[in-house]
């Protein structure tokens, strides 16, 4: 009954998947009317089930946010009760300051790089891993386990036992077998070989998680579906992946992005360790200066209204993206 | 070829047959496979390798990717070094990630179904206020936060350590993705039974969900277990310490410790790896059971 | 709290233990949490007539430091003093007390790098000078300067710590150097000597060209009256003198002797000891080290001047002691810092010596001290002593970015004399505003 529908692939994102079509033909006028009586009754069953949540992120989450947000338009220095307000003034600082701006132009560009790449690579994975019939959680596992190292311990590995500038170095040793000289791989600012160091840590760590998201998504697609579309002609390999794979792979796709633009935006660190001292500056991410100027300078005022243009761009990335892809929405 | 066709259940369009095609395909799929599986475990062999070697052997010329000899004495110098709690550090780590990781899923569970199924007037207002928190960088909401806690007078305590680390929009939000393409049908036999939303919740969602559960319960045990920021901003004292934070002793600033600090990398882990390899099945029977719902 | 809700969480807690034995081990933590929180714990002898003080010291490298502390504060009798062993890498300690001063659970005496401004502005700091007025004059004036505002002093050096370069006398002798670097032009050419004749790398500066270890101890280097901030607090760094300091800094980085990156930070002697340079900047807390790798065959000297008209130069660093000033027993806890850093010299030479290699910031005191009497020790006591230097504390961490950003440029790019003072400008009109915002 699938097979009818050869979707393309642009269409395929605003048709409803599998389970939702379910849903569809589930709900008859009846229950929706009966559900509509039972508004208030639902009321409270749903604060039954999201009120723990929400008054842990009141607590912790929400009323933080807005003491920053009223932090953003003081003064504020060594204190968190503000000393006099500023209006927007604070807001102005921080997109005059060029150790600021720099650092989020920097940061888009990486963004742009890290979350495709991050993304290819980790559904490719996924695609890989699925596609073997022997060690499949073998391999799930082994591409996994990065996951279970923190970011300061994987930096420490990377700057100290792989891309150290010296012999010792893991990265070095195999120049030297092919009679290469020693690398400085991270204190040269050009080429910016530092790039290859942070970006593949990253990917190392994160790419894990991703592709056991796709995974799960991939088995989630019930395989009547290709067998149907071969019963029609459709090849094995792009053809299927275009037209039934990625489609509905939708809402892993969503979650990855989603988080990954996230996670690109909010890169610490990796950054924090490896480019210690004089080496910041070739590659500071906005996080980090946004530390620098609260918790090092305890300059709150302007820190938070860092955080919170910080913020904006990443709720503006998102919405982007989710104007495309529709993330988010229910049915 | 006919016991294939019984265990499948299902009817197949096509026998399985081997080609030329598909055995070079699975060679190459094998061996791509195999080479990114060695250079992701490359690292792990370097905590191991340096973990077990002279602190001068780490940074020295000479250094090669196989050693003349390994250093074990290096193992029991880390267990009963007296300036570093690493013992205490892997049970505090425990004890916060095990009640963390249960007090996460459980409220975020619910979180997640409420926000996926009951209808109610304010839940997407809700679910984009939950997802708004994941877009906030900790780090900057970080004083604020110890404030508050420091008031409820939780700093150098268990509670302190655990709680604020429970409420996440992360697992709310993938919880709530998966909820979302739970079959209907399943849900509706439950109604017919007499189920209210707190009924299906429990007997028939929650049993339904053990991959799901698995997997985040994964996640977030390690994110638990790496977490470095918030335990060492709230346990100060030596015997609040979380493994992450004894590890960071050996990165202090005056003497840089490499053979302890890759060894005791390579033992924090250790846990997890061992966690993750036992749910693996569990992980994989989860998702199978969902994909044969769909 | 409802009491309610402490007792279920402590039965919980127990029932937990009991489900897993094994875990009774961690009990110090467990303690903490079934006590009154920010006050249990520790090592208070428990007398309920003594005022109770919390005391943070940043965790030390050197083995003993933990226990030695621990035992200061069961021995002194006037009060309670329970000390907490604060973690932290970097500036992470600073961050953690910076923090607890803004919540409910601040210690009342912690030791500090670096003094700032706004927590004096905040009321945050308890001034010292009734204990510390009569005996400032036996304390070197580097010492000094930073904790001072407006007259009053907020903090008392426990330890004083300088930075130099150790250098190899043998690696010295076979490239026939006899005269040890006054000038950075004689350094540069030391530097390419001893790395020809022994088949070495010259010195290691840190993995990024020397900016953290030398962009302050250069613009000190590069002449008399040359600064950071001024005492009458204008920024001055930007000068001809500074950005030629730089340059010939990046000259050295330039010669391609250089170790341009090593395992370790320059905090770290290593790569001095494994023989991959033949001079390493470092401080004096590695110097036991030294010593027992190397015997006699090393020698320190501090950061040479620009040219003839300049001194060498290095910094007092180091740690000091700080009183909180909303704390409930302030005078106790300014008695307890007295009794420790002014009065007790037996307490300071065993903190400063006994486990790592610190300098008395007491002069008599380190005057007294035995192992710094001779050799390389007693060197860097005179190194200090004539050349140490520090910057005001208005000085920030937010100039610190802006100027290191600056260094990290010339260091690393070069450029000419007037590129150089372009950047230094541009980090002073920048530093300039901030600073606007303490004064």
């Amino acid at each position: 009954m699938y097979s009818e529908k050869k979707v393309e692939p642009m269409k395929s994102l605003s048709t409803p998947s599998q389970p939702e079509i379910i849903s569809l033909r589930n709900d008859t006028k009846a229950s929706r009317q009966r559900i509509k009586q039972q508004n208030r009754k639902a009321a409270l069953v749903f604060w039954c089930f999201a009120g723990p949540l929400i008054l842990g992120l009141t607590v912790f989450f929400y009323i933080p946010i807005i003491w920053a947000v009223v932090l953003s338009f003081a003064n504020a220095r060594a204190t968190l009760t503000p000393t006099g307000f500023v209006g927007f003034q604070n807001y102005i600082d921080m997109f005059k300051d060029s150790a600021f701006t720099s650092s989020l132009g920097t940061f888009l560009l990486f963004a742009l790089f890290i979350v495709p790449t991050t993304f290819a690579a980790s559904l490719g994975m996924a695609l890989l891993v699925n596609s073997v019939k022997k060690a499949q959680g073998f391999f799930r596992s082994v591409f996994f386990l990065p996951t279970a190292c923190s970011y300061v311990l994987a930096s420490a590995v990377w700057r100290m036992g792989i891309f150290s500038g010296t012999d010792s170095g893991l990265a070095n040793t195999v120049l030297h077998l092919f009679h290469l000289n020693s690398f400085d791989w991270i204190t040269t600012p050009t080429p910016p070989w530092f790039w290859l160091v942070l970006v593949t840590v990253r990917l190392w760590l994160q790419v894990g998680i991703y592709m056991i998201i796709f995974v799960a998504g991939l088995q989630e697609i019930p395989r009547e579906l290709y067998e149907a579309s071969y019963v029609d002609g459709a090849k094995k390999g792009w053809e299927t992946f275009r037209a039934i794979t990625f489609p509905l792979l939708r809402n892993a796709s969503i979650s990855v992005l989603l988080l990954n633009i996230i996670a690109a935006f909010q890169a610490f660190d990796e950054f924090y360790n490896i480019m210690f001292g004089g080496n910041l500056s070739l590659a500071r991410p906005p996080l980090v200066y946004i530390y620098q100027v609260a918790m090092f300078n305890q300059d709150f005022g302007h820190g938070s209204a860092g955080a919170l243009i910080l913020t904006i761009i990443i709720i503006a990335f998102t919405l982007l993206q989710g104007r495309f892809l529709g993330f988010g929405k229910k049915d | 070829m006919a016991t294939l066709v019984s265990q499948s259940m299902r009817p197949r369009p096509h026998k399985p047959k081997l080609t030329t095609g598909k055995v070079v395909s699975a060679i190459l799929r094998y061996g791509t496979l195999i080479i990114m599986a060695l250079f992701f475990l490359l690292p792990f062999y370097l905590m191991v390798r340096n973990g077990l070697a002279t602190e001068m052997d780490i940074s020295s010329p000479q250094w090669s990717f196989f050693p003349g000899s390994l250093h074990f004495e290096n193992i029991t110098e880390l267990f009963s070094d007296p300036d570093v709690p690493f013992v205490d550090g892997m049970i505090n780590s425990t004890l916060v990630a095990v009640l963390q990781t249960t007090g996460q899923i459980l409220v975020c569970m619910l979180a997640g179904y409420g926000l996926a199924r009951i209808p109610y007037r304010w839940s997407n207002t809700i679910f984009y206020s939950v997802l708004l928190t994941l877009m906030i960088p900790f780090a900057v909401i970080f004083v604020p936060v110890y404030v508050i806690v420091s008031s409820f007078q939780w700093v150098n305590t268990l509670q302190g350590l655990v709680v604020p680390g429970i409420f996440s929009g992360f697992t709310t939000f993938l919880f709530r993705q998966f909820f979302l393409s739970f079959p209907h049908e399943l849900e509706e036999a439950g109604r017919v039974d007499g189920l209210g939303y707190w009924g299906i919740f429990w007997r028939i969602v929650v049993p339904n969900s053990g991959g799901i559960i698995s997997a985040l319960s994964v996640i977030t045990f390690i994110a638990a277990w790496n977490a470095f920021l918030w335990p060492l901003a709230v346990g100060q004292d030596s015997s609040a310490y979380t493994i992450q934070v004894v590890i960071s002793a050996f990165m202090n600033s005056q003497n840089v410790n490499m053979h302890e600090l890759f060894l005791s990398t390579a033992i924090a882990i250790l846990p997890l790896v061992v966690i993750f390899f036992i749910l693996q099945r569990f992980i994989v029977e989860g998702y199978k059971q969902s994909g044969l719902k769909g | 709290m409802s009491q309610n809700q402490s007792s279920s969480n402590s039965f919980t807690r127990r029932r937990f233990l009991q489900y897993s034995g094994g875990l009774a081990l961690s009990g110090s933590l467990l303690a903490a949490c079934a006590g009154t929180g920010a006050g249990g714990g520790g090592t208070a002898n428990g007398n309920s007539n003594l005022p109770n003080l919390t005391q943070w010291y940043h965790q030390y490298g050197e083995k003993g430091t933990e226990q030695a502390v621990r035992s200061y504060a069961k021995n002194y009798t006037k009060a309670n003093v329970t000390v907490k062993w604060v973690a932290g890498v970097g500036n992470a300690y600073g961050n953690s007390v910076n923090t607890a001063l803004l919540g409910s659970s601040a210690p009342d005496i912690f030791e500090q790098s670096a003094l700032s401004v706004d927590q004096v502005k905040q009321g945050l700091l308890a001034p010292l000078d009734d204990i510390f007025a009569a005996h400032k004059d036996d304390f070197l004036p580097a010492s000094v300067k930073p904790f001072t505002v407006n007259g009053h002093v907020y903090a008392i050096k426990m330890l004083n710590d300088p930075t130099f370069i150790y250098y190899r006398k043998s690696m010295f002798q076979k490239a026939n150097i006899t005269k040890i670097p006054t000038t950075i032009d004689e350094l540069i050419d030391a530097a390419k000597k001893v790395s020809a004749a022994n088949n070495v790398k010259s010195i290691y500066i840190g993995p990024d060209a020397g900016v953290d270890a030398l962009h302050q101890i250069a613009i000190w280097a590069s002449g008399p009256q040359q600064d950071l901030l001024s005492a009458d607090n204008k920024v001055i760094f930007n000068t001809d003198r500074v950005a030629n300091m730089y340059l010939k800094i990046h000259e050295l980085n330039a010669t391609g002797n250089v170790l341009p990156d090593a395992t370790d930070f320059w905090w770290s002697i290593n790569p001095f000891l494994n023989g991959s340079v033949a001079m390493q900047w470092c401080g004096l807390w590695a110097m036991p080290q030294v010593v027992t790798a190397l015997k006699d065959d090393f020698g320190i000297f501090p950061l040479p001047g620009l040219d003839a008209q300049s001194d060498p130069a290095t910094v007092d660093g180091g740690w000091a002691e700080m009183v909180y000033a909303k704390g409930k027993n302030v005078a106790a806890a300014k008695a307890y810092v007295e009794s420790l850093w002014i009065d007790n010299a037996t307490v300071q030479k065993d903190w400063n010596v006994a486990y790592g290699f610190h300098i008395p910031p007491r002069v008599s005191t380190s005057a007294q001290t035995d192992k710094l009497k001779t050799g390389p020790a007693a060197d860097a006591v005179n190194i200090l002593n004539k050349y140490g230097h520090s910057a005001t504390p208005y000085w920030n961490a937010a100039m610190e970015t802006y100027l290191e950003d600056a260094v990290s440029k010339i260091l690393k790019g070069g450029g000419t004399a007037s590129n150089a003072k372009t950047l230094l400008d541009q980090a002073a009109e920048k530093c300039n505003t901030e600073l606007q915002k303490e004064l």
